[in-house]
């Protein structure tokens, strides 16, 4: 176990490495110039010079380069162009709204996805699955961006059920006036997908040879459903969940700026219109190692709950 | 076992008449108005070949067949202590099933859940049925195991069904079969996916525990030479109908119907050779089958060598631990002659390393050590662009006819492919011609290039596949378990069309099998091999009379004897 | 010499029609009537926007026909018939009577006048009066919103179907080379794959547009650039499974190359699974577009897509007008709809044990 985990975290060096250098030759060299933008109102060839050389920009690509890894590994990725804020004061202050959102996105998610996919599986091709196939699909066709307009319209300013958008200093607070609006808009848009997506797991193990067995020993076609396919399918599910923790962190995107929420999504959106590529470079880094931890701790529950895994 | 008293009827079945919804065809009829009777405390065998419909039989009797696509007629009776099974629903059925019938099948690896112990269920039927506490379960489940013969029970108990062997996982299912004193087995090919010595092992358990309970017992196989050793009755299948039932003695010895004739001829045996053996169609035909001498074989000291195999090794890496790798050696030093216009046959059980042998032959696998000389060169020390030029003159025939032939290829394009890569035939209408004769020499109809794969039998691809290999006229052929997935009556057809192509073409087989006596019946010389060595070589006659090695006389006796009349001594 | 051998249970009785696995399952595709409809709808909608890429339809859509958030005809049927209707105006003769109070004669400019009076005639453009009213209504600047989405439909349609083509050349080509060779190619492009995982889709989206602006060809890329990752995982997958199938192996010891083996035995056995791909891409990649015109960062200002005109309808909503909101939500949900019920049954056509 321990020497597997050694070498995933070896194997991870060379990935890091890699986004870095994708992060890299994305900004630095694809980005072009910045100066011009952040000497602003001051545009001299004198502030000009000064700030090149502040960033860097005068040296080579490689020496610039290093650079950059010098600030991924001193986790200092320096100020943001548009607003001057360390970029880690600016990243540390945003996780947290983002999580909150995410994180309760993902528990009524899995609340409601699954007992329905399971439900439906066992009925399978009976007419409520196809009912509740199709409603899904019907669900996942209209774009996100629709359900946010139409219910930020309808239910936030015309009836008034929840604010249209914002945020306060109270995590509290947070949870239940602000949260439930955007939840609602992204469970709209997740549970389609995903009751199909785990619908097709719980369908997989019924199809196995155990199923069979367990019939023919005289379990009820409950105890069938609930003890041994439900054990076995969660095995992908759990693996699908962790392998979705990441994108917790980014937060929802289009959902925090609807809802002018102060979340990482909301930064990245921002900085991306303001060309203010710290931001960017720091969150892309950040984010990138955030998934490859959890990857290999997604890896580790899979051991941990199928008995099967040889862990090489 | 084989008591002659009067017994009472445990089970009966009545003009059962299964049928099978299809996609866009008439209904499949997969059991034509069936009657069978079983016996209490009597072993009966149901034996027929693949879509004969023994396994639908079993099934039905549980209803475990697919309930959306399966039509059952009303007349049709299961009576079971005086019940119609087929009117039994809900929690009565599910009473039945596991307490008073029990049923195992034939892959046990995948009819485990693979994230219980396999203590848990055990406890799992005792609880239901037996209503023990989970204690007192636990404890009964360890005494089962200990009945079934389960090495290390203590240990083995609180194990996964995929850290233990297929024989072990097998044991198992009979534990949990047994543990509520059914009234009757049913084994559904329970021995096919083992070994020949696991095979043996476990019938024998499933004798034992049928004289020690009282317990009747429907098995169901398609290897009609099995059942002979404890079978009290047998039961013939074929196309969804009963050809033939009768006492266990009086099938073997005094077959009447043709098909029975034909299922017990058409394997081969040990202690005769025929020079052709008989298949279905020689039984149906009105004059019945005439026998028409034997083959003798063996090198002979003039043979030409065309194949000199010395040392050959193959090591496969595993890695292990943080940087480390392991070995496994999956051929050790193999070293043998093959003969021009003869067969020699490896025989093993698996993990034995016969098909790696082969594989590394013609260069699928990367040969560790060692060397295959052929006219003198070496096959395996060649650079891959010189071996091309070999190809053609050293071929393989695989085990999987399912797999073999590219689903997306017509017939025509898989016997054109290889003779436009070996520039065979100067254009598409040569080329065709030629697989049209190819086509006829071994036995399919000229109109099959327009079809494909999935269109055809496993006997008739691997027809197919002895063509593709056939077009570029090889002088070795490879055949490595090409019979082994067919069924008895398909596998004599393709043995004698091997046979057929050898004495006219001269080809030279290497014969791979864990089958001995489809090896003994087809080769000269046999090597037999155990965990990647050679344990004994020789003629065939010879190994098979006198073996030397122990591996080797443990591995004929495990052979099915079929019926050698009277009571056999159990092991 | 053996007899020729029964034949497969099915095969007896049937006429000689020989179906090859596509015949097979496009026979199976039939029988699914959700599925036929679907394959209609996209179908139409296709045809709709091939037409629209050579601007047989939708070509003007940039024409200001209308007055600003003119709403739908059948909206305003009833009040019709209160308002009068309004008057064309060709010269501002009479409504702009000036106000005299000299004659013509002491006006200083009282020649330059009488010329410019009688000139006006010539120089006074035809306008065709903007209309109150249009079968969907009209946006901010008085466009017809039916053609509007027509385009809007054909421009995100071509984006789909491109972005979907470019990640599936990709994916396919790495996944190929990856799961068949192995190896050091495998565990380079293996690296490649999961830096490219690391970073959340839209994340990777969002960067790429940052540095390389807006356009329909820029947003192709982007796409590509960003969603080869879940094909190529796919196709490799399959080689690697395929790769040891004995049907290869045999094709590897009749003599067949590398390529011969890659191209012509394994690829035409994930076909299938290819196109399937290539729908979800589609669906996907039409779904991105929205949001990423929509976030500002999608086609150009000069083009229309189904996520630009999305990103008007906040400031429609707010005043009231809908029209072109629902206009766009109702093209694009029947599209991804009817898209996504044909890709469940293209699956259930050509692999059926996958959902039973």
């Amino acid at each position: 176990m321990f020497a597997y985990i050694v070498r995933r975290v070896l194997q991870m060096i060379p990935t890091l490495f890699g986004v870095m250098l994708l992060v890299f030759v994305l900004f630095n060299v694809f980005g072009g110039d910045p100066s011009l933008v952040l000497a602003g109102k001051h545009l001299t060839a004198e502030s000009l010079a000064n700030i090149r050389a502040q960033l860097g920009l005068d040296k080579s690509q490689s020496a610039q380069f290093l650079i950059f890894v010098k600030q991924v590994l001193t986790l200092d990725f320096g100020t943001s162009w548009s607003t001057q804020q360390p970029v880690s004061d600016i990243i540390g202050s945003r996780i947290g709204p983002s999580l909150l959102l995410t994180g309760s996105m993902l528990v009524v998610d899995l609340l409601i996805a699954i007992p329905l996919a399971a439900t439906v599986a066992y009925f399978r091709r009976g007419l409520t699955d196809r009912i509740v196939t199709i409603c899904c699909t019907i669900a996942m066709s209209v774009s996100a961006l629709v359900y946010i307009i139409a219910g930020q319209y309808w239910l936030a300013y015309k009836f008034g059920w929840f604010p249209v958008s914002g945020w306060s200093a109270s995590a509290w607070h947070n949870l239940w006036y602000y949260v439930p609006l955007p939840m609602l808009m992204g469970l709209m848009v997740s549970l389609g997908p995903d009751i199909r997506f785990y619908r097709s797991f719980f369908i997989e193990e019924l199809g196995n040879d155990y199923v069979r067995t367990a019939r023919a020993k005289g379990l009820s076609e409950r105890v069938v459903m609930l003890k041994h396919v439900l054990r076995n399918a969660l095995i992908p599910v759990v693996t699908t969940v962790m392998m979705s923790l990441p994108y917790l962190l980014i937060g929802a995107l289009v959902l925090e700026t609807f809802f002018s929420i102060p979340g990482m999504g909301n930064a990245v959106v921002l900085a991306v219109n303001n060309s203010d590529f710290p931001i960017i470079k720091a969150i892309t880094v950040y984010i990138a190692l955030a998934t490859m931890v959890f990857n290999l701790l997604a890896d580790l529950i899979y051991k941990l709950i199928d008995p099967r895994v040889q862990l090489t | 076992m084989n008591q002659q008293v009067q017994q009472d009827t445990l089970l009966s079945i009545r003009n059962l008449n299964v049928r099978f919804k299809q996609e866009d065809a008439e209904p499949f009829h997969a059991l034509k108005s069936i009657n069978l009777d079983i016996p209490k405390n009597a072993t009966v065998a149901l034996v027929g070949e693949s879509g004969s419909g023994k396994s639908v039989t079993s099934m039905a009797i549980m209803q475990l067949l697919p309930q959306m696509q399966t039509l059952i007629d009303p007349a049709s009776q299961i009576l079971f202590e005086g019940r119609n099974l087929l009117d039994v629903h809900g929690a009565e059925l599910r009473r039945l099933r596991g307490k008073d019938i029990a049923m195992i099948f034939q892959e046990p690896m995948s009819s485990l859940n693979p994230v219980f112990t396999v203590g848990d269920q055990i406890v799992e039927t005792l609880m239901l049925h037996a209503k023990l506490s989970r204690s007192a379960a636990a404890k009964r489940a360890l005494e089962l195991l200990i009945e079934v013969g389960l090495p290390d029970p203590e240990k083995k108990i609180k194990a996964y069904p995929h850290e233990l062997s297929g024989g072990q996982q097998q044991r198992v299912m009979i534990a949990i079969a047994i543990a509520c004193e059914p009234k009757l087995l049913i084994a559904d090919e329970p021995t096919t996916a083992l070994d020949v010595t696991i095979q043996k092992q476990i019938l024998e358990l499933i004798a034992k525990l049928q004289a020690k309970r009282g317990m009747s017992v429907l098995f169901i196989t398609h290897d009609l030479g099995l059942v002979g050793e404890f079978a009290d009755k047998v039961v013939v299948m074929r196309h969804g109908e009963i050809r033939e039932a009768g006492d266990v003695q009086q099938i073997f010895e005094n077959p009447q119907n043709a098909y029975t004739k034909a299922l017990l001829a058409c394997r081969p045996q040990l202690e005769q050779r025929p020079l052709r053996l008989p298949v279905i169609d020689d039984f149906m035909k009105p004059g019945g089958f005439v026998s028409a001498g034997e083959r003798q074989r063996g090198y002979q000291a003039d043979d030409e060598i065309v194949l000199d195999v010395q040392g050959l090794a193959k090591s496969f890496d595993i890695r292990q631990g943080l940087f480390g790798k392991k070995q496994f050696h999956a051929v050790k030093d193999v070293s043998f002659k093959l003969a021009r216009g003869k067969t020699l046959g490896i025989v093993g059980e698996s993990g034995s390393g016969k098909t790696t042998v082969g594989l590394t032959l013609v260069r699928l696998h990367q040969a560790t050590g060692g060397k295959a000389l052929f006219e003198g060169k070496d096959l395996l020390a060649m650079s891959p662009k010189e071996f091309h030029a070999y190809k053609r003159r050293i071929q393989i025939i695989f085990q999987n006819p399912y797999a073999s032939l590219n689903p997306r290829f017509t017939v025509e394009q898989i016997l054109a492919e290889p003779m436009m890569l070996h520039g065979i035939g100067n254009n598409a209408a040569e080329r065709q011609k030629m697989a049209q004769e190819l086509l006829d020499r071994v036995g399919l109809p000229a109109r099959s290039l327009v079809k494909y794969p999935h269109e055809f039998s496993g006997g008739q691809r691997q027809r197919i596949a002895i063509a593709r290999c056939l077009t570029m006229k090889p002088e070795v052929l490879i055949c490595d378990e090409s019979v082994s997935a067919l069924d008895v009556s398909v596998q004599a057809q393709v043995l004698n069309l091997l046979q057929d192509l050898q004495d006219e073409f001269k080809l030279s087989y290497l014969f791979i099998s864990h089958d001995l006596a489809v090896v003994k019946h087809i080769s000269d010389q046999v090597l037999v091999m155990n965990k990647g060595e050679v344990v004994e070589q020789g003629d065939s006659d010879a190994i098979y009379r006198q073996p030397k090695e122990s591996y080797t006389r443990r591995l004929l006796d495990s052979i099915p004897q079929g019926w050698t009349g009277g009571t056999p001594a159990l092991a | 010499m053996t007899s020729t051998v029964q034949a497969a249970p099915a095969m007896t009785g049937t006429p000689e029609v020989h179906r090859g696995f596509w015949a097979l399952g496009w026979r199976r595709l039939k029988r699914d009537k959700v599925a036929m409809i679907s394959l209609v709808v996209v179908g139409a909608f296709l045809a709709l926007a091939v037409a629209g890429w050579f601007n047989i339809i939708g070509d003007g859509w940039r024409k200001e026909v209308a007055i600003p958030y003119a709403a739908p005809s059948w909206l305003m049927q009833s009040a019709e018939e209160t308002l009068p209707p309004a008057e064309e105006d060709t010269t501002s003769a009479k409504s702009s009577a000036p106000i005299v109070t000299m004659t013509q004669a002491e006006d200083p400019i009282g020649k330059e006048v009488a010329l410019a009076r009688q000139n006006m005639g010539k120089y006074a453009s035809v306008e065709t009066p903007l209309r109150e009213t249009l079968p969907f209504g009209a946006d901010l600047r008085g466009r017809d919103v039916i053609v509007k989405t027509i385009k809007g439909t054909s421009t995100s349609v071509f984006v789909g179907i491109f972005g979907a083509l470019f990640t599936l050349l990709l994916g396919t080509v790495l996944g190929a080379i990856s799961g068949y060779f192995g190896g050091k190619v495998d565990d380079f492009l293996n690296w490649f794959y999961s830096v490219f995982t690391s970073v959340p889709d839209m994340l990777l989206l969002l960067s790429f547009a940052a540095v390389a602006g807006r356009g329909i060809k820029t947003i192709i890329i982007v796409m590509a650039l960003t969603s080869w990752t879940g094909t190529y995982r796919l196709v490799r997958a399959e080689y690697l499974k395929l790769k040891n199938r004995e049907f290869v192996q045999a094709a590897s010891a009749i003599g067949a190359s590398d390529a011969r083996r890659i191209f012509v035995h394994i690829l035409p056995n994930i076909s299938h699974l290819l196109l399937v791909q290539f729908s979800l891409l589609t669906v996907s990649l039409i779904k991105y577009e929205a949001i990423l015109s929509f976030l500002g960062f999608g086609v150009g200002v000069t083009q229309v897509s189904l996520g630009s005109m999305l990103a008007e309808a906040p400031a429609e909503l707010v005043q009231g007008v809908w029209w072109q909101m629902v206009a766009v939500t109702i093209a694009m949900s029947l599209l991804v709809t009817a898209f996504s019920l044909l890709i469940d049954g293209l699956r259930d056509a050509f692999d059926p044990k996958a959902n039973k």
